[in-house]
């Protein structure tokens, strides 16, 4: 790929007083619903074919594991005295933290009317149920009987005649979680709702328009109907919003609730969340940069996005990297001995290689978009994107493992070593993800037409409104 | 409807308004904004995106929905809270580390999930609902230029039960705005029918999601004493064999398997036989076989008996050998090998480790210098206890290493002598050597003279000796005035 942009597609260009087109060229609403659905319409290409098979391959590795695990008990894991939460609690929260940049997209910048939004949340949003269904399997797995996990639910059981504990933020964590993977999915759907009827009313076969019909609810686009739903996605947003930077805050008390040194940290709420928007935002474009390529949509997708996704990645970033000084620096400050020992062994002890590792990727790494050319440069975004994708894995690595592995006694030290089956695991989850990404790229709408169309409308307004004022001081 | 409107839907089909077409935002807001200038109610936009301002061009109410979306939400709220406290507090309690039943701050973060998770709801299935969907049939859909509603047009339609509904009027006024396609809506009379295969796979996908139900519907009422089902063994079957079975693991084919040579049992001793007992073994084995044999069932096999005896048979020696000490200085009864060299590297450390110990144990008695007169022995004199024996002074020549060998003095801190309890269960084994080092250099320092102190440590040695001398002086003189002092005080 050449650093340059093609002619007519660089929006990145700051004109004072007027703001950039967010959807380029001579396009028209058909226009639009044209790109949008022939994703979906026209037959797979090879790449996609190639990418499903891949991905498919591995969602099998992720099934036949879990069999294995089930059948024979998490002893294949590498989980052993004192690091009982290994690598399934590592995947856990890395899941967890690549589904919050859909739901804040889609919710916290939609609150703060960025426009620039509506071409990448679908997507965005689609993979926070992904990376949800994702994250949901591994605790889900990750309790000895995976069986009776159902046990978590506080129903009336007739067996056991008790209530689970709900002064233990684990438990917290099934409340957040399955409410965050509800509330998004609902919030994913209902903005879906329009472009399924696009879809529906495009359909030839009868089969395929039926499967719409039913999807879209019966949605004739109706302004009533209109009205209330943009009520109801703006109370969506409003509590989405909150809801995402809750999931990350209770996922983060699992660990800051409790005593072990390098884990009974204040911090780790916003930190958490910080992470977890940052390692978001990376995953997604690691997806939307070569899936605006693919499916040509570059015209949407516009160069403008992926920079202003940069800028959030460099921000986010930056606090990342200063959340680990304050670490440091409360460490030294509080003054306690197994807490500075902590700090201490994660980047001298025998975990500083995955320290280091995080170090790079995550805080070094996204400083490069401070200049505009890799911001607006795909491959180097591709690059900086996965490394980010990487460090954000080793943070979570860094966080459970290191400070497990040498708490408060001595005698109590293990160096932790995954299993085979835990890199399956981790492997068939990436499989998973891309298998219900891929899925979602033929089926549905990856781009919200509706809104995008909404925001078309807008900039042919403006544009009238400037021609107007144009022609008006000519008059004069 | 009326009557005669009602037959009139048996002969043709059923008008249920009339629609236009636009093909800009601009151009259908101000369509709109003359048909309800005009005074109908019953109307409607179509549009593929939300279009802002329309509510104002039709005359849209605003919607109910943020208020469904509080009262959701705040009975999320109530749930979890009543939920919680219920469960946690007064259905079923119990103590985590130390919290209360009731500790609201831990039921915040549930109560919150459950608050946005009803809202939501509210939110969602609120708006369909208030929006009558889902409903798969809306007589919009007849129209062939209809499905471009959702893709670049924009529709205006005014519903035929509005009261100033004129057909040819609201033609002429939607022609009026600038619409060039403009028709009326009909009865949708297209086939209601659904495909078979859809019944078919429906049928099918129902069916098969009853099985799962049903099998444990039938598991859970049977009354066959057989486990139910038997998917995940837990620890139900235990793979290990019993002590009798065989087995083709081995080549022998025995299950129960003979200790690994070399193998040392919970028990058994961890240093050599001389060491635990201070005999020489070898020596003793050809003056006395018996002896050994009691010796090694008793420190080998930790066989108590013959602990007990060899007690007893050291026992008795002593006291014979004791009698005869006081009659003949060498004493001619004691015919065991005893160790003549402690058996552990005689080195500062172990001497330090000796005199802590002696300190400990046996200073008591015999005196932190070892001349017997330790602080339970100076009581016992003082109250002439009865049946008290003087402890022995380490620095009598009987007890010298040439005459009381090193083992025997060990075996007599092991077992006892006299009035002298055995230390074995107190003292450990390497610690006891320890003492026997001990007592050793104590002796040694005794008869010592300043030659054998190296030059180098002379001065230091002297001027201590000049300080305890100074020292001793000092408090004889003490002892003196307090005595003179006392007198006078009397007098």
């Amino acid at each position: 790929m050449s650093l340059a942009i093609p002619n007519g597609l660089d929006n990145t260009v700051e004109r004072p007083g007027e703001r950039a087109p967010l959807v380029l060229g001579e396009t028209t609403y058909h226009d639009i619903t044209e790109a949008v659905c022939k994703v979906a319409e026209r037959p797979p290409s090879k790449g996609w074919i190639g990418g499903f098979l891949v991905a498919f391959a591995l969602l099998q590795v992720l099934g036949l594991l879990i069999v294995y695990l089930i059948y024979t008990g998490v002893g294949v894991w590498g989980n052993r005295a004192p690091i009982f939460w290994g690598w399934p609690i590592v995947n856990f929260v890395f899941w967890v933290g690549i589904g919050h940049a859909g739901t804040l997209i889609s919710a916290i910048l939609f609150l703060f009317r960025q426009e620039w939004r509506t071409s990448i949340n679908r997507a965005a949003e689609a993979m926070t149920i992904f990376a949800v269904a994702c994250a949901g399997t591994f605790p889900g797995i990750h309790v000895g009987r995976a069986w009776l996990a159902f046990w978590l639910a506080p129903y009336p059981s007739l067996n056991l005649w008790m209530w689970p504990q709900f002064r233990s933020p684990l438990l917290w964590d099934v409340f957040a979680v399955s409410t965050y993977g509800t509330v998004s999915l609902l919030f994913w759907y209902m903005g879906m709702v329009p472009d399924l009827a696009t879809f529906r009313d495009r359909s030839k076969n009868k089969y395929r328009r039926m499967a719409y019909g039913i999807l879209c609810l019966g949605w004739s686009g109706s302004s009533r109907h209109w009205m209330r739903y943009e009520k109801a996605y703006a109370i969506l947003a409003a509590l989405a919003a909150p809801l995402v930077l809750s999931v990350h805050t209770i996922v983060s008390f699992d660990f800051a609730v409790s005593q072990v040194p390098g884990w009974h940290t204040t911090i780790f709420p916003p930190y958490f969340v910080a992470g977890a928007i940052f390692s978001g935002f990376a995953m997604v474009l690691t997806l939307m940069v070569p899936a605006r390529k693919m499916l040509n949509l570059e015209k949407l997708i516009t160069i403008r996005h992926l920079e202003n996704m940069c800028k959030i990645i460099l921000a986010t970033g930056s606090i990342v990297g200063l959340a680990y000084g304050t670490e440091f620096f409360i460490a030294w400050y509080g003054q306690v001995p197994a807490e500075q020992f902590a700090f201490l062994n994660r980047a001298f002890g025998p975990y500083a290689w995955a320290y280091w590792t995080m170090v790079s990727c995550n805080v070094i790494s996204p400083q490069i978009f401070w200049f505009k050319k890799a911001r607006t440069t795909p491959w180097i975004i591709v690059v900086v994107s996965i490394f980010v994708n990487i460090g954000m894995w080793f943070e979570r690595f860094v966080i459970v493992i290191s400070s497990l592995s040498r708490d408060y006694l001595p005698s109590a030290w293990a160096y932790f070593t995954p299993t085979w089956v835990d890199w399956g695991m981790l492997i068939g989850s990436f499989g998973l993800f891309f298998t219900l990404f891929l899925l979602f790229c033929r089926t549905l709408p990856v781009i919200n037409m509706a809104e995008v169309k909404a925001t078309l409308a807008k900039q042919e307004h403006m544009a009238h409104l400037h021609g107007h004022g144009e022609e008006a001081s000519e008059g004069h | 409807m009326d009557q005669k409107t009602m037959s009139e839907t048996k002969i043709e089909t059923t008008v249920h308004g009339m629609m236009a077409e636009f093909t800009t935002v601009d151009s259908l807001l101000s369509a709109c904004r003359r048909i309800r200038d005009a005074g109908y109610t019953k109307t409607d936009a179509y549009t593929p995106f939300p279009v802002h301002g329309i509510d104002k061009a039709l005359g849209i109410k605003p919607t109910a929905l943020p208020w469904i979306c509080l009262i959701a939400g705040a009975t999320g709220t109530c749930i979890a809270l009543a939920m919680q406290i219920w469960m946690n507090s007064i259905d079923y309690k119990y103590i985590i580390s130390g919290k209360p039943y009731l500790s609201l701050p831990a039921f915040i973060p549930v109560a919150f999930e459950l608050t946005i998770l009803l809202a939501s709801f509210g939110a969602f299935f609120g708006m369909w609902a208030l929006n009558g969907l889902p409903k798969f049939s809306n007589p919009m859909f007849t129209d062939p230029r209809f499905d471009r509603a959702t893709d670049d047009r924009f529709f205006l339609y005014v519903d035929a039960s509005d009261e100033r509904y004129d057909a040819n009027g609201v033609r002429n006024l939607l022609a009026d705005t600038g619409s060039d396609y403009i028709n009326e809506v009909v009865e949708d009379d297209s086939p209601k029918e659904v495909p078979k295969p859809v019944f078919l796979i429906w049928g099918l996908s129902v069916a098969a999601s009853l099985v799962p139900l049903i099998c444990i519907l039938t598991m859970r009422v049977t009354n066959s004493s057989k486990p139910r089902f038997h998917i995940f063994f837990d620890m139900d079957f235990s793979p290990s064999k019993d002590a009798q079975q065989v087995t083709s693991l081995f080549a022998d084919n025995r299950a129960m398997r003979s200790d690994v040579p070399g193998t040392v049992a919970r028990g058994q001793m961890e240093e050599s036989l001389d060491m635990l007992t201070g005999i020489d073994v070898e020596a003793l084995t050809l003056s006395d076989p018996p002896r050994v044999e009691r010796l090694v069932r008793a420190y080998m096999q930790a066989d108590d008996e013959a602990k007990a005896e060899e007690k007893e048979a050291i026992e008795a020696e002593e006291k014979v050998a004791g009698e005869a000490a006081e009659a003949a200085p060498a004493s001619v009864m004691d015919t065991t090998p005893w160790v003549a060299k402690n058996p552990l590297t005689v080195d500062a450390e172990l001497l330090a480790q000796g005199q802590q110990q002696f300190a400990i144990y046996c200073s008591v008695c015999h005196g932190m210098d070892g001349y017997g007169n330790g602080l339970v022995n100076q009581r016992a004199q003082s109250i002439n206890a009865p049946t008290w024996v003087p402890p022995a002074s380490m620095h009598q020549e009987t007890l010298y290493a040439d005459k009381y060998p090193d083992g025997k003095l060990f075996s007599t801190i092991s077992n006892g002598i006299r009035k002298m309890p055995g230390y074995a269960g107190q003292i450990k084994l390497k610690d006891r050597w320890a003492i026997v080092a001990y007592v050793r250099a104590l002796q040694k320092s005794q008869n010592a003279s300043l030659d054998l102190v190296p030059e180098s440590e002379k001065a230091a040695v002297e001027s201590a000796v000049a300080e305890v001398k100074a020292e001793l002086k000092r408090q004889a003189e003490a002892a003196e005035k307090a005595a003179a002092a006392r007198k006078q005080a009397q007098q």
